[in-house]
């Protein structure tokens, strides 16, 4: 093969970026979830797929709209959000009280669930969502073109990693937040009312997984499958990056998303063997993840 | 004896009797009933004895069909060697991935368990040359002596029974105390001098000796070996057989192995959404029978019972 | 004491339910064909239209007295897209259903491992859809498993022939790193040197099969600067590589040659505006072509049998394979394993398209497969294949 000029380079790294955002907002989201709830949500990948369909839904109900793109990304994701909310307050909270392995399980109970449901109300077969018409064309870079609505992304990704960080940092309920995440305990007997932060957390991971798969709906097929397919890798950078840590996930996010991009050339067909290899490495050197803290509860 | 040595004599005649139905049907379900159950068992005895909660434990399996299809195959190793060899590579195997895991607790130790497992996935999907990749390795024949689907079904069912003996020995002996004692409190096993790591250590290893045995016996009971027996839902559809029967029995898994088999059966010839059913009963599990099965119908009997679900 | 009374009780409840007597399905008067396929994820845009196919088959035959006096019954299974589903409902089928033929599985791993099931289980197994040639080689060959699909060789041969008319030096191959784009690229590859040996393969990708996102691979294509790339994606994927590679102006850049039936009507449709443009592929059939009256009478059959303004090019496979089951089993004038497989070495059939023939030396029928450029045309919506043309497998089977 002949050595890859730098404009290619710059492409493929481009290109692993964008796969990194998309992976960033759903694995923040588990993250989230988990470093505050406790609960490794199985059903993130769900939630990401219920975004997609719910997007396709929306455009489709926009006929014609101006902005219906946007208008329906917005629609979906806060229905995500809402869904997510629900489930936590009436079905999940129920088992706080039991060993961990009920919550995780029932996660799972919800990814059987919510994927046949999607089966039942959109069908089987594949479907489609047209990227919005302003960002349609292709960036000239260094010689190559690059898609709009992909830079869209990338400047999207940090976007909301930013207002995150903020928001976790610099508000009082943000302040909770990672109040909850050392001791709930201490938290409630201070007067804040935990359980409606457990579910605004969880809403708010929901939402994250739910933007997400708004956001991918022009670019991938909406399909069975897309549920597991998506946990798998959220669940890879977590485990890399460190779970319940915020830049942990943005760090394992990139990584993951660099490896695939460039892997398919060093090595096309064990690219996903270099993934879980290096999931492998993190795991035996540091198995709370890159940027994870050692404690163990 | 105990209640639960009657409940193995009366299950091994039973189904001894199987074949008698003349059905072919009966015995292929009856194969996969016992090799699931042995499955379902040996996982439970890391999670209802011990207290490890192990979502990979189908990586086990899965290395213990390989092993011994490969061996079979590739080496024309005799059946019997390479059946003793895959129960012995899923322990090698279960060790090796057992130290890094036990490092970290509870969900973390799960976590670690289903990531390694998947890494073993990795390798058996994309070893083409070895494994056959995603097509798997086609073509597993039943081994000489046993090659008929009723005499594979009592060599099944002598090497189910002997393990469940064997497993129920060492759950009643000193070394299945620790493990119960473990389970409660694994801080104040520790103060009392026990190493607690090195025990649960060995019964990963252990249970991925068993798991080994099933998933040899499931490649051979298959014809075919596949990635798919590795892939995550595999490993959660072991936890929720125990889970459905009950983890806190010993027979709990193989009750819970043979309600899901069967009702998954019966459920697929009339409609494609057996996963939003079996979530359902998974989630009513989880939320009004903790105990599964036998700990629901044990609970209607007696009030106090020491190993009610906490 | 009590308390094993009940353990009792229900042990012998749950016996008794486990040995009561299932349906008697063995002296029931149709004939019952098991028929996993693909209804769910990527495949099913095919795989949902090849088992109409098969259902519409037997409605035809039905309608017309059925089989030696008997309906023939299609019993469904969605098998995914593993071999490890597809072997598991196919036992069920067999072993509690009871069928007595097995026709479908769709992707080539599926294909082995049916052929497999067929095999130990000693049923015969007709396969509509899966290519490899793995399954009909010598070694791997046995009585129960026909295959009325073309085969890799064909299909690879055919992208080479097509490949080589054209001035194109520099060819770039991507194919779903599986059975079926593993052999269907090996059998192009292997053709091509063959017939035009100055042609130089600058690069191979292989993306997994489901691939969600191709954009690595559509780049890395396109920094090599081929002049033409092959590519056996099929279904789904083609789908999403094709809206995916658009706004790289992949298609402008390099000529394609597709295998996996980008250029059927059921991949255009979804597509739509987005299907590239002067790209050279093949289908299994087409609604508009050719014109025979046979074909035109199936199409009209099949748009009222589907609902559908367009119909599917996918059901015909569903179809030959009932139809060479059917016309096997009259035949051979029984149901009887054996007989019909005799009865299907060397079978002869007027299909839609024509004759097929299943060849008895490696039981695999000469199917070959339609191919043409994609074009814009004035009468539907879509684009279709003009020029198009039927290429025969007989010069390219082995």
């Amino acid at each position: 093969m002949s050595l890859p000029d730098p404009s290619f380079l710059v492409i493929q790294c481009l290109s692993g970026l964008t796969y990194a955002m998309f992976l960033f907002l759903i694995a923040s989201g588990l993250s989230l979830i988990f470093g505050i709830l406790r609960v490794l949500n199985f059903a993130h990948g769900s939630l990401y797929m219920l975004g997609a369909y719910l997007t396709y839904y929306f455009v489709s109900q926009f006929v014609n709209a101006p902005g219906q793109f946007w208008w329906a990304v917005i629609f979906a994701s806060l229905s995500v959000a809402i869904i997510g909310g629900i489930i936590e307050r009436f079905l999940l909270s129920r088992l706080y009280i039991r060993e961990e392995l009920n919550q995780l399980l029932f996660t799972y109970a919800l990814v059987l669930i919510l994927s046949d449901f999607a089966k039942i109300v959109w069908g089987t077969g594949q479907l489609s969502v047209s990227r919005p018409a302003i960002l349609k064309g292709a960036v000239p870079i260094l010689g190559q073109y690059f898609p709009e609505y992909n830079i869209f992304i990338i400047i999207l990704g940090p976007a909301i990693a930013l207002l995150f960080w903020l928001i976790l940092h610099r508000t009082r309920w943000g302040r909770f937040i990672r109040a909850a995440a050392l001791d709930r305990e201490m938290l409630g007997s201070l007067g804040v009312n935990v359980n409606r932060l457990f579910t605004l957390v969880f809403a708010i991971g929901a939402w994250l997984a739910g933007l997400g798969g708004a956001l991918v709906s022009p670019i991938v097929a909406i399909v069975p499958g897309m549920d597991v397919e998506i946990i798998i890798n959220a669940f890879i950078v977590v485990v890399v990056g460190g779970l319940g840590s915020f830049w942990g996930t943005l760090l394992g996010a990139l990584i993951l998303g660099q490896v695939t991009s460039f892997g398919i050339l060093v090595l096309p067909r064990l690219s996903m063997v270099f993934i879980y290899v290096l999931m492998a490495v993190v795991l035996i050197l540091r198995p709370w993840g890159l940027l994870g803290k050692p404690l163990q509860r | 004896m105990s209640k639960e040595n009657w409940f193995l004599i009366i299950l091994v005649l039973l189904l001894a009797f199987l074949p008698l139905t003349e059905s072919r049907f009966y015995v292929f379900l009856g194969t996969d009933i016992l090799i699931m159950g042995l499955f379902a068992v040996s996982l439970n005895l890391l999670l209802g004895y011990t207290g490890l909660v192990s979502f990979g434990q189908a990586a086990y399996f899965g290395i213990g069909a390989y092993t011994c299809a490969l061996l079979m195959k590739k080496a024309s190793v005799p059946f019997p060697l390479a059946f003793v060899a895959a129960a012995v590579f899923g322990a090698i195997a279960a060790m090796i991935i057992g130290f890094f895991c036990i490092r970290m607790t509870k969900i973390y130790f799960a976590m670690l368990t289903l990531a390694f497992s998947q890494i073993v996935w990795a390798i058996a999907f994309k070893w083409n040359s070895l494994t056959g990749g995603d097509t798997g390795l086609i073509g597993v024949n039943f081994p000489a002596h046993l090659d008929s689907p009723i005499r594979f079904f009592y060599f099944t069912l002598a090497v189910v029974a002997l393990s469940f003996y064997v497993l129920r020995k060492l759950v009643n002996s000193p070394f299945g105390r620790i493990l119960t004692t473990i389970r409660e409190n694994p801080e104040r096993t520790e103060f009392i001098g026990i190493n607690v790591k090195l025990f649960q250590l060995i019964a990963f290893m252990i249970s991925g000796f068993f798991a080994a045995i099933a998933g040899a016996l499931f490649g051979i009971f298959n014809h075919s070996v596949f990635p798919d027996f590795i892939f995550w839902p595999q490993s959660a559809e072991v936890l929720i057989m125990s889970l459905l029967g009950g983890i806190y029995n010993f027979f709990g898994p193989v009750v819970g192995a043979a309600v899901l088999l069967y009702l998954r059966m019966q459920v697929t010839s009339f409609t494609q959404y057996w996963p939003l059913i079996l979530g359902t009963i998974l989630a009513l599990l989880l939320f009004f029978f903790p105990g599964g099965i036998v700990g629901f119908l044990k609970s209607r009997q007696v009030f106090t019972r020491k190993n009610q679900c906490s | 004491m009590r308390r094993s009374l009940t353990l009792w009780m229900v042990l012998s409840f749950v016996t008794i339910a486990f040995l009561l007597p299932q349906t008697a399905n063995a002296q029931k008067k149709p004939i019952l064909v098991g028929y996993p396929a693909i209804l769910s994820g990527g495949g099913a845009l095919f795989g949902q239209p090849s088992m109409v196919g098969g259902q519409m088959a037997v409605k035809d035959i039905n309608e017309k007295g059925g089989v030696l006096g008997r309906p023939i019954e299609l019993l469904i299974r969605d098998c995914k897209s593993t071999p490890d589903e597809a072997t598991r409902v196919a036992r069920e089928l067999i072993l509690k259903e009871k069928v007595q033929f097995l026709v479908g599985g769709f992707t080539a791993s599926q294909g082995l491992a049916l052929s497999e099931v067929a095999k130990t289980e000693k049923i015969i197994y007709i396969a509509p859809v899966s290519k490899s040639t793995a399954m009909t080689e010598p070694g791997k060959l046995h009585p129960y498993v026909f295959r009325a699909a073309a085969n890799t060789n064909t299909e690879g041969r055919s992208a080479a022939v097509f490949m080589a008319k054209n001035p194109w030096k520099r060819v770039y191959t991507l194919g779903p790193d599986y059975e079926y784009g593993q052999m269907v690229i090996k059998a192009f590859v292997e053709w091509l040197k063959k017939i035009k040996p100055e042609v130089e393969i600058v690069g191979q990708a292989w993306p997994k099969l489901g691939e969600a996102d191709f954009t690595p691979f559509i780049t890395a294509i396109m920094a090599a600067k081929p002049d033409a790339a092959f590519l056996a994606l099929w279904g789904g994927d083609f789908v999403n590589f094709a809206k995916q590679a658009k706004p790289y102006g992949f298609f402008e850049k390099v000529k394609v040659v597709a295998g996996g039936e980008g250029g059927c009507p059921e991949t255009a449709i979804a597509l739509k505006d987005d299907l590239p443009l002067g790209i050279t592929t093949n289908s299994y059939d087409l609604f508009y072509y050719p014109d025979t009256p046979e074909h035109k009478a199936y199409v009209q059959r099949l748009k009222a049998f589907t609902k559908q303004e367009y119909a599917p090019s996918w059901a015909i496979t569903g179809y030959i394979s009932v139809q060479f089951l059917a016309e096997a089993i009259k035949k051979a004038k029984s149901t009887d394993t054996m007989k019909v497989i005799k009865a299907l070495e060397g079978l002869t059939i007027n299909t839609p398209i024509g004759k097929q023939t299943m060849r008895a030396k490696d039981h695999q029928a000469n199917r070959g497969q339609f191919w043409g450029t994609t074009a814009k045309v004035p009468e539907y919506p879509f684009p279709i294949l003009r020029p198009v043309e039927y290429i025969p497998a007989d010069n390219l089977m082995d």
